[in-house]
């Protein structure tokens, strides 16, 4: 199950029985969020599984000790972004820049060879993006692949909307320059 | 499509990928041991609060100090410090309420005057409500203006300010302007370097129950950046009116991957976050 930013009110309520600490409800919040995460967290870290499943562990543990302090005032997505952000800068600044690993493990159209020059577009775009800078690259990521809007950016990196716009538009100009220098 | 949106619709394809199955054990286990260095944590929570309580007492005083009302005189101005979030300017002859002063929310009523805020934090920390409207902080720095009579005016100079009231809300950029007047809350926003023809004809359509003649005048008026305007029209409008808004845009720009006419038109939550998030670029 994969459930949207603005998804009503099920979440809601999931949330407050894991505030109330009804232990089945983690579980289903991690069934929800799983992949999102997990898949952010993997194209942050240039599709490191490890380090990606390492930083998704993180998450939903400080989820789990931490939900009494979320209080409603964003979203609950817009929180767990927060702490998807927040662990994965940690772990770039703890750890030295890395090389790019082939993405394994994910799912890729199958077919035809417009399909797979489509494939090869991603690739391209997918290595380019892993050498943005992390700032950057978080911020393209819950752009364009989670589809927050500015606002919701902003909350969940912890920024005003105007440094997100600069970022995203710093994103673009850099992923547009390494991408004529891979051709 | 050029290469920006190339790039863009290639990071909204890129494909989900799944958690490893083992994931949820390992994160079970870590979760029942007991954490460790307790006492350290302990420290460093005692430490934090020992912060806070400082700061704080040093905000409650300053707060304190400034609760209720500041008003400034025809030859006075005065500054008031948003927790550590920004500064508010009170221009001569301003008065302002202070209503909440808390972590997770600044408030200020501006009653008449003239203020110029310059927020940096995540939105929705700081309000400026006014007779007419709430000035939501969206990360900006802004001039908000009011009269006496509640008739007001805001200027974005950096950033985003969504301007509301009873569920109508203008999302304003920087360098463009919005009114806002009691009982109606803000009208369309629109670029300081808009023509006098547009907003004039803005003004009237928001607020004097212009019509068709006025809309029409906006539409013939508008550039490239005037799509800012135009979009705010599109759920301002209906039917055939709403139709020209939308040809207008079209006309200006082109439709983006992902927007449909029909979508548009039936005011689609998503579809018109998307299109004014790409508009946007523009503004």
């Amino acid at each position: 199950m994969v459930i949207g930013l603005n998804e009503p009110t099920p979440i809601d309520q999931i949330v407050e029985s894991c505030r109330r600490g009804e232990a089945d409800g983690f579980r289903v919040l991690y069934e929800a969020y799983k992949d999102k995460v997990y898949s952010i967290a993997l194209y942050f870290f240039h599709g490191d599984q490890a380090a990606a499943s390492d930083a998704s562990q993180q998450v939903f543990l400080k989820l789990m000790r931490g939900i009494s302090k979320f209080r409603g005032e964003s979203g609950f997505a817009t929180w767990l972004y927060r702490m998807v952000v927040n662990t994965c800068m940690d772990s770039a600044r703890r750890e030295k820049p890395r090389l790019p690993v082939e993405m394994g493990g994910m799912r890729t159209p199958a077919g035809q060879e417009d399909v797979i020059a489509e494939g090869e577009r991603a690739q391209s775009i997918q290595a380019a993006l892993s050498e943005l800078p992390p700032k950057l690259r978080v911020a393209v990521l819950l752009r364009y692949f989670e589809d927050l809007s500015y606002e919701e950016m902003a909350q969940a990196m912890g920024c005003s909307m105007g440094t997100v716009a600069s970022r995203l538009n710093r994103g673009h100009k850099l992923l547009k320059k390494k991408l004529e220098g891979m051709q | 499509m050029n290469r920006r949106d190339e790039i863009r619709e290639t990071l909204r394809g890129l494909p989900l990928a799944k958690a490893p199955d083992s994931q949820w054990g390992s994160i079970e286990r870590e979760f029942a041991k007991p954490q460790p260095r307790r006492w350290r944590l302990a420290w460093m929570a005692w430490a934090s609060a020992a912060t806070i309580v400082i700061v704080a007492i040093g905000a409650v005083v300053y707060w304190r100090a400034s609760l209720g009302v500041i008003q400034t005189d025809a030859s006075s101005t005065a500054r008031i410090a948003i927790g550590n979030i920004g500064t508010v300017e009170l221009e001569p002859n301003t008065r302002v309420r202070m209503e909440v002063s808390k972590p997770n929310e600044q408030r200020l009523r501006l009653e008449h005057g003239e203020i110029r805020a310059n927020v940096s934090a995540p939105p929705r920390l700081f309000f400026v409500d006014t007779p007419a409207s709430t000035a939501v902080d969206l990360g900006c720095a802004y001039s908000m203006k009011t009269d006496k009579a509640g008739d007001g005016m805001l200027r974005v100079t950096l950033g985003w300010v969504s301007l509301e009231w009873a569920g109508r809300e203008s999302l304003v950029p920087a360098h463009a302007m919005c009114r806002t007047r009691p009982k109606i809350g803000p009208g369309t926003p629109y670029f300081e370097d808009a023509s006098p023809g547009l907003s004039d004809a803005l003004a009237k359509f928001d607020f004097e129950s212009g019509g068709v003649v006025d809309l029409g005048v906006v539409l013939s008026e508008a550039r490239v950046r005037d799509t800012l305007t135009l979009w705010h029209l599109l759920s301002r409008t209906e039917g055939a009116e709403r139709e020209r808004v939308f040809d207008r845009i079209v006309e200006l720009t082109s439709l983006p991957y992902g927007v449909t006419r029909e979508k548009a038109l039936s005011l689609d939550a998503t579809t018109l976050k998307h299109w004014k998030e790409e508009l946007a670029w523009k503004w």
